[in-house]
């Protein structure tokens, strides 16, 4: 017996039930739309007004139920491929000619006035850009030669050259990028959206995370989890190697046959509990081991990337069986196909200071480039050959980008060339979901220092993500702790020229 | 479920007609337009319609809503909105009743209704009284609603039934509801319920059985008295605290290393063990460092704030991280004792509540003059000496009072305790050649120097450094007022091969406070850029007492032992010294870079007034928090000790009790009961749980019927007993604690239970899951080692929480993902083969064998449409192992994860 078979009364009560849940779950989350109405400083502290509901329909025994967004979204699923630990713009996107003659002279002392750095002291060298930039497609976007493949795709996306966070730490600035709050304790932007829009395959979790790069690794789970949220809109980790999903294997000496059978009893025994108690949380118990008998034999199957053609292996460079950016590019396309709709992918291992050969700006991050270049660039048209670019978002990025200076950690010089962390000015790129191709939105000064024009904050990319679902970014969200909170706290705007 | 309503037709009718007589009744005052009630009438319209452009943080035109005093001021139009008792000439009622949009309030929104419109004209003409919201009102004592002698109206059966105060209170709303109470639940089902609420497992089998066997009319307030008895009581309550003190066994932000802070969570358990009263309980922990003489246990219980995250990422700035700190333990004293939200006050005034933005600053400035400064050591300390070093400490610190001042016997015990009042070398600025490494570390390379601001020396005569050097030939010269003014002193460094030492140095009689500059040269040194020596901090002192007695010699001995030795450590509170006093400022839209007024601390005016002759620090403030007057400590505990007995407060959002957190259900019994915990159980809260236990209300079946389901589909009424999911802990627990596996092993650090590989994922450090041995395997769910960036697996799909910050109330979620946990986590799979090996005891037929699982779970038979079910599975299974060797040799042989040896049936 499924849950199909309830008979109907039984139906009736266990959506009975789940309606109160949500009645109850509306009255303690009509906040919102006052948000709209106040200015910047209150947006999201704004109390209840008369016709505020626009909370979200919650329903804690069908979290995942999948949900209509305030209107209709270009995209379904998002695919965000966070570059942990800082990429130099100045390298890949940001082409800054006259920071080349200013190579090895002092920086200026009015540049640094007021400025916080975490390991710059004192004065530090100008750096110029390490890598040969050539304009790119029709659009004459600026790709440097650390990125062939992409390059070639640069009429596909839209670059935003002049995002700004007020973070210049890895953790806490990691933070802002996901959770829109450099604090812990705040859910991430895949939580938002699995909580908004819950998942179109139940049988998988709604929220996928996937990880590669060098083993120091910052945040970690700090940037996917569900801060206030039910815990059931955290990120999923899921691994290439080992288990897809923890706890998905059935133990040694139990098979597949016997796993059916005990969970056949298990839930022949809740429904004879529940004649008894008529407690409709039993009903969704029953479901949920359902739902986890599925899981078991959909995760595995979505996680195999052996069976797909050696073409598609070989355009993303998949190395099977290990931890690898290009397994996790073709896992995330094979996710967003089966439905699942928030896949976020973390590479860990770009935060090029200059201490050693890794983390040199003309060695180690050549070969960080390498590593992601094709197959990002493999996911792409990988989705738009199959259709699934139009209705998927990929977002490429970071926490923060890097200074135009040298890097003069503890105000000695370093022994490669590297670059600190920069709060004010960096490169992010956006494509597919109803993102405009081949837009190159916000300018840097002559330096790549600061931006001139088209400046966006962490809450506008934010609100930008939330728009292509689908969703007001003012209106969207959660009560806690006496206040509606919401992802872009009290700013951020659309960013209308790449949508 | 057949006490139904339906069985009582004439008392239904009968109470029907009553109640349309009362509304009547209603109305009638209603059309009389008699008194209008501010708090339940006039202040949700307030709130609900003008708050957001006239209340605390907007006040469009000049006016707001959010106190009288703000409301009768004239406006920016040069008059008042309200002019008490003359709704006429109030410039409000014009503006809600006019007709052009554009005068018309609320502004761009719908009218008010006429029956709002109403209410404000009677409420004006009535003086425009002012109500506070009932949570801000001190508690009084309640008035037990008296059952019988209500008309006579209610059964005979309902005076019995509500024979305890608390079940008097829940059955008159449940006549108001028109429902019945349900009859009391059997025997096991008791047992189950009462055990998992008050120790988080099932109860050990010696009380299970004496309870069982227990014909006596006392017999279940025996139970509950034996399970508050039990050190397993301790442990379960320490969970649901630990989630309020953001406990956990790292340091969190992007390294997250370990920190060693489980004496607190030991301190938790025994402190709830031996029910210190609740305002002791909360004195300790906020200001136990500031009691007089404060002993280790009081010392340790100040861990309670020192749980907050520290940030190890080089490169971040150590005052923001500080101050991140402190902003958090205002919040968590205010969301998780106080049950009220004070966070937005952080930015700008609170948008409902009459509190000012400042007043967010004044609370503030109470916790900002503890001594840590987020450094990598997480100072201040707690030394735990082993025995022989604290006979040494104790005689020392009595021979000094001897010899000396107690004053200076205080001083020496407190810097040996916790090597305090020093100051930290992340306080230097005006660096040449010397430079924070990794932000924490000051290290001096060739020809350095460093300043230290404001550094009180008055007649101090020794001056003890914490170095680490690996070169001889350095030396240190500190200098008064600039690098080259009168020299304090001066060191020929010695070297101390790489380990961190303690020297001390003698100072030349110097006066008053003073920037102090750190001089250090080592011609030895040929690059400039290499380091001579690292420094961690400083403290000045006096020198040591006595030194012409004859015993001097020995103590000052024992007084170096003790310094350089290397105890155990816990991070606690510790207030700065007069001279150390940090001011502190309003912060300009919450931004701690932007200082505004300075401002001294105070509390709220809205929640009261600190106790006359309380000191003027957090000592004083922890006075207020726990003094009888306060409206919400109380209110906020048995409020939340109710959640947990029962699955929702009586004001079902624990953190906000405030006038946007939910209406109570039963405002009187919550009132009853905070009266009752403060001035008849003397904060005791194994006390206030008895009473609520020992109720008819708790003791209800918990069956209920569609129509109940439809009718109260939260038990929100209480017209049948409490069905909660068990929490993250609890269902581990109950697992080992059936299968016999657990581990009653009380204390320590914390262990790590079988974890599958790779969850943790640390930057830099080495820090690795290892995998407990012996029975440290199979302890309890609260001794698991948690770590912030990689909580425990399961614990975390069941809803416990990552600890980052204050979390009042878990919210329960239903996946499949919990189902795995269960079915496939080897924590469980272990467990259930110990399981079948204690059923194995029940002989050798299978039904007996099921009976005796089933009874070991739940202490009660299992029904036989249950029974059958199972010996299918196990018949399946049978079949499917006899045919297949292998598989039952993988499910119970091979395994490399071994079980506890088996245990007899009688141990629990």
């Amino acid at each position: 017996m499924n849950p199909s078979k309830f008979n109907i009364y039984q139906e009736a009560l266990l959506n009975s039930a789940a309606f109160s849940t949500r009645r109850l779950f509306l009255k303690h989350c009509g906040m919102g739309l006052g948000a709209a109405a106040l200015g910047q400083l209150l947006g999201s502290c704004a109390p209840a007004t008369e016709n505020a509901n626009q909370g979200v329909l919650y329903d804690p025994n069908n979290p995942m139920m999948p949900r209509a967004p305030h209107f209709p979204g270009k995209a379904k699923s998002v695919i965000y491929l966070h570059m942990a630990g800082a990429p130099s713009q100045l390298e890949m996107f940001d082409y800054k000619p006259d920071l080349a003659k200013l190579d090895g002279q002092l920086c200026p002392e009015s540049l640094l006035a007021g400025k916080r750095f975490a390991f710059i002291r004192g004065v530090p060298k100008m750096l110029g850009p390490c890598a040969n930039f050539k304009q790119r497609g029709q659009s004459g976007a600026w790709v440097s030669d650390y990125l062939p493949h992409f390059a070639e795709l640069a009429d596909e996306v839209s670059f935003l050259k002049a995002v700004h966070t007020d973070q210049f730490n890895h953790a806490p600035a990691q933070l802002m990028m996901q959770t829109g709050s450099a604090r812990l304790g705040r859910p991430s932007i895949g939580s938002w959206v699995t909580y908004g829009l819950g998942s179109e395959n139940s049988n998988l979790p709604g929220f996928v995370v996937l990880t590669s790069g060098r083993q120091n690794r910052d945040a970690v789970k700090t940037v996917w989890g569900s801060g206030f949220l039910p815990s059931v809109y955290q990120g999923v980790q899921c691994r290439s190697a080992g288990e897809p999903v923890l706890y998905l294997q059935d133990p040694h000496g139990i098979d597949r046959d016997l796993r059916k059978a005990s969970i056949d009893a298990i839930n022949e025994v809740n429904r004879k509990t529940y004649e008894e108690f008529q407690d409709p949380e039993i009903l969704s118990r029953i479901a949920q081991y359902e739902m986890a008998y599925r899981m078991q034999v959909s995760a595995p199957e979505v996680m195999n990337i052996n069976d797909e053609p050696a073409y598609i292996q070989e355009m993303y460079g998949v190395k099977p069986g290990k931890e690898s950016f290009a397994n996790n590019a073709l896992l995330a396309r094979k996710l967003v196909e089966k439905g699942v709709r928030f896949v976020q992918l973390y590479d860990w291992g770009w935060d090029t200071h200059g201490t050693g050969a890794d983390g040199a700006v003309d060695i180690g991050l050549i070969n960080k480039c390498r590593e992601i270049d094709k197959s990002m660039s493999a996911l792409i048209l990988d989705l738009k050959q199959r259709g699934l670019l139009d209705e998927t978002l990929v977002v490429w990025g970071s926490e923060f980008g890097r200074t135009p200076m040298q890097e003069n950690r503890n105000g000695l010089e370093l022994p490669f060339k590297g670059r600190d962390h920069h709060a004010d000015a960096f490169t992010m790129w956006m494509c597919g979901g109803g993102i405009k191709k081949g837009v190159t939105y916000g300018e840097t000064d002559e330096i790549g220092f600061s931006p001139v024009s088209g400046r966006t904050s962490v809450f506008d990319v934010q609100a930008t993500i939330l728009n292509q679902l689908g969703f007001d970014h003012e209106k969207f969200t959660h009560q806690f702790q006496g206040r509606p909170f919401r992802l872009t706290d009290v700013e951020g705007e659309v960013i209308r020229a790449i949508v | 479920m057949k006490l139904s309503i339906l069985q009582n037709s004439r008392y239904f009718l009968f109470s029907i007609s009553l109640l349309l007589l009362l509304l009547l009744l209603a109305n009638w005052v209603g059309l009389n337009q008699e008194s209008v009630h501010f708090n339940s009438q006039v202040k949700p319209i307030f709130n609900k319609k003008c708050i957001s452009c006239h209340g605390g943080v907007k006040k469009n035109g000049g006016f707001s809503t959010m106190n009288r005093e703000e409301m009768l001021r004239p406006n920016e139009s040069g008059k008042p909105a309200i002019v008490p008792g003359k709704p006429a000439e109030s410039e409000l009622m014009r503006r809600i009743t006019a007709h052009d949009p554009e005068e018309r309030m609320p502004y761009e929104a719908s009218p008010l209704s006429s029956k709002e419109i109403g209410i404000l004209r009677q409420w004006i003409k009535e003086g425009a009284i002012w109500g506070t919201h009932w949570a801000y009102v001190p508690v009084q004592p309640v008035k037990v609603p008296a059952i019988n002698g209500f008309l006579g109206l209610f059964s005979a059966k309902g005076s019995s039934w509500a024979n305890t105060p608390i079940d008097k209170f829940i059955y008159t709303t449940l006549k108001e509801q028109q429902l019945s109470p349900s009859p009391r639940a059997d025997k096991a089902t008791l047992l189950r319920r009462v055990s998992l609420d008050l120790i988080g497992m099932p109860a050990p089998d010696s009380i299970a059985r004496a309870y069982l066997q227990d014909q006596s009319p006392r017999a279940f307030e025996n139970l509950v008295d034996a399970l508050l008895a039990s050190p397993r009581f301790g442990e379960r309550w320490a969970s649901m605290w630990l989630d309020l003190a953001r406990y956990a066994d790292t340091k969190g932000y992007e390294r997250d290393p370990g920190r060693q802070i489980w004496r607190y969570r030991d301190w938790l358990i025994r402190a709830l063990n031996a029910d210190m009263p609740y305002d002791q309980f909360l004195t300790e922990q906020i200001a136990g460092d500031l009691l007089p003489n404060p002993s280790d246990e009081q010392y340790l219980a100040t861990a309670f704030h020192r749980n907050t995250s520290t940030n190890d990422e080089g490169g971040t700035d150590n005052e923001e991280f500080r101050v991140a700190a402190v902003l958090d333990r205002v919040n968590t004293t205010f969301e998780g004792v106080l049950g009220t939200t004070f966070a937005c006050t952080q930015c700008h005034g609170h948008p409902y509540e009459d509190i000012k933005h400042e007043e967010y600053y004044r609370v503030l400035a109470y916790f900002n003059n503890t001594r840590d400064e987020d450094t990598y050591e997480d100072y201040p300390l707690l030394r735990h000496y082993p025995t022989a070093d604290s006979v040494k400490l104790d005689s020392l610190c009595t021979w000094v009072a001897k010899v000396s001042t107690p004053q200076r016997s205080m001083e020496v015990y407190t810097f040996l305790k916790t090597l305090q009042p020093s100051i930290y070398s992340i306080a230097g600025d005006r660096f040449v050649n010397c430079e924070l490494y990794d932000t924490k570390t000051l290290v001096m390379r060739k020809d350095a120097s460093a300043r230290f601001k404001q550094v009180d020396i008055s007649g101090k005569t020794k001056l003890i450094c914490r170095v680490k050097t690996h070169l001889d030939g350095g030396r240190w010269e500190i200098h008064q007022d600039s690098t080259n003014g009168p020299l304090v002193t001066a060191i020929d460094l010695p070297n101390t091969k790489r380990d961190w030492n303690l020297i001390e140095l003698d100072v030349k009689a110097p006066r008053g406070i003073h920037d102090l500059y750190w001089v250090y040269q080592n011609p030895g040194i040929k690059e400039i850029t290499q380091g001579g020596i690292s420094f961690d901090w400083f403290y000045f002192t006096d020198a040591f007492p006595a030194e012409d007695n004859p015993e001097a010699k020995k103590y000052q001995a024992d007084f170096w032992h003790l310094l350089n030795s290397r105890p155990q450590t816990t991070p606690i509170a510790l207030e700065n010294p007069a001279h150390m006093q940090r001011t502190t400022n309003v912060f300009e839209r919450g931004n701690w870079i932007v200082k505004g007024k300075v401002v001294q601390a105070g509390v709220p005016k809205l929640l009261g007034n600190v106790p006359q002759n309380a000191p003027n620090n957090r000592l004083g403030f922890v006075q207020w928090l726990v003094d009888k007057k306060n409206p919400l400590t109380a209110r906020t505990m048995v409020n939340r000790l109710w959640e947990q007995v029962f699955g929702m407060g009586l004001v079902e959002t624990l953190e906000d009790l405030g006038s946007q957190g939910a209406i109570p259900t039963h405002p009187e019994l919550l009132d009853y009961l905070a009266w009752q915990f403060m001035h008849q159980q003397q904060w005791s809260i194994k006390a206030a749980l008895k009473q609520m236990l020992c109720t008819n209300t708790y003791q209800q079946k918990a069956e209920a019927s569609p129509e109940l389901y439809e009718k109260d589909p939260y038990n929100r009424y209480y017209a049948r007993g409490p069905r909660v999911r068990l929490s993250a802990e609890q269902v581990r627990d109950q697992a080992l604690a059936l299968s016999g596996l657990m581990s009653t092993k009380m204390y320590g650090p914390g262990v790590m239970p079988f974890q599958p590989e790779g969850i943790w994922a640390s930057p830099y450090g080495n820090e690795k899951w290892v995998l407990s041995e012996g029975e440290d395997r199979y302890r309890r769910a609260v001794y698991t080692y948690h770590k912030r960036t990689s909580p425990y697996p399961s614990m975390l799909t069941f809803d416990g929480t990552t600890r980052d910050v204050c979390t009042a109330r878990r919210i329960r979620t239903n996946t499949p993902l919990q189902a795995l946990v269960t079915l496939n986590d080897p924590v469980y799979i272990d467990a259930a083969r110990a399981l079948a090996k204690r059923m194995r005891y029940a002989g050798t037929d299978v039904d007996r064998q099921i009976a005796r699982g089933y009874y070991l779970a739940l202490k009660c038979k299992i029904a036989p449409n249950k029974q059958a079910v199972l010996e299918k599975l196990h018949e399946k299974a049978l079949k499917k192992y006899r045919s297949n060797p292998k598989l039952a040799d993988e499910l119970f042989g091979t395994e490399k994860y071994q079980t506890r040896p088996a245990v007899p049936p009688w141990w629990w």
